[in-house]
């Protein structure tokens, strides 16, 4: 599959992505998110919601079995993870080169 | 108290359903096609938060009111298959609104659209059973009394009123459809002008 149509990530699908490493349910996503941008990224509820329905569609992440009845469990998948991996790859590239260039000046 | 109202941009809905609490009308229940119930009580100012969305099943129904009450989002009503989503903030963490983004505030009208033109395509294609049902001659589906219309007088209105009832049965269900299928594609045609406004406010990446 071609995953490089999914870069670059927006923030709130990087956070995501990144918070789903470990499973969890979307508010717990919500709570993860803010924790790891270090409270810039604060997502609500109906922007979280479309985002896991997508993500699941794009099968970057997927539902895995949860002890709540009523809250789904999801969990990024292989491909999820690969795309966090070209993502990341992509910005340490564009810091590495900022640095660069700011240390020629 | 019941109000019948159209809206096709959730903003203006969201400011109506405010200012009908800010008068003391709270809203109760919302049926399709633009019913409002409203129960009376004393004035209130309440930021009311609408989503789109229908839900393959109930379970996942539950999911999404579950997540939005987990973030402080009471669910006011909406049912699984009824689109709009009502919500109202119950503590303080829920924040001002249930989108961070307008990208996702936008996606809305995107579902909305789909949806209307889903919902064209299978009246046209009932349309279509209909057309091919009478071989594409319409003037079946009208009288069919041989030399009805050469009839007179007593003859004629006995024979005319006889099959009325059956020409209506078979005129109506056509009329109706063609009626309900141009009324998706003013409604969706009116969703994917906003959604496109909207969406062209904003960054590409945001």
């Amino acid at each position: 599959m071609n995953l490089e149509k999914y870069l670059p990530l927006t923030e709130t699908t990087y956070y995501i992505l990144l918070a789903l490493l470990e499973p969890g349910h979307g508010y717990a996503v919500m709570q993860k998110a803010e924790e790891l941008s270090n409270g810039r990224v604060r997502i609500a509820a109906g922007t979280m919601y479309g985002a896991l329905d997508n993500l699941t569609r794009q099968k970057l992440i997927e539902s895995v079995p949860s002890s709540d009845p009523r809250r789904k469990m999801y969990q990024t998948t292989e491909e999820g993870r690969h795309v966090l991996l070209m993502e990341s790859q992509r910005l340490k590239h564009m810091i590495e080169i900022y640095n660069k260039l700011q240390g020629d000046v | 108290m019941k109000k019948f109202k159209i809206f096709y941009d959730f903003d203006e809905e969201e400011k109506f359903l405010h200012d009908m609490a800010e008068q003391g009308h709270i809203l109760k229940k919302y049926s399709i096609f633009g019913l409002y119930h409203f129960e009376d009580t004393e004035p209130q100012n309440l930021n009311y938060k609408i989503d789109y969305r229908i839900f393959k099943n109930r379970k996942e129904f539950d999911n999404y009111i579950a997540l939005f009450e987990d973030a402080g989002w009471r669910h006011v009503c909406g049912t699984r298959s009824s689109g709009n989503q009502y919500f109202l903030p119950m503590s303080e963490k829920a924040g001002t609104d249930i989108f961070s983004d307008r990208v996702s505030a936008a996606a809305r009208y995107k579902t909305l659209y789909k949806l209307c033109m889903l919902n064209v395509v299978f009246l046209l294609f009932y349309l279509l059973i209909i057309l091919l049902s009478v071989g594409g001659d319409l003037s079946k589906l009208t009288f069919l009394t041989p030399g009805l219309w050469e009839r007179t007088g007593k003859a004629f209105w006995s024979a005319f009123f006889f099959e009325l009832p059956f020409v209506l049965f078979r005129v109506i269900p056509p009329i109706l459809l063609t009626v309900v299928a141009v009324l998706y594609c003013y409604w969706g045609a009116k969703a994917k002008k906003i959604y496109k406004l909207s969406i062209n406010k904003v960054d590409k990446y945001e």
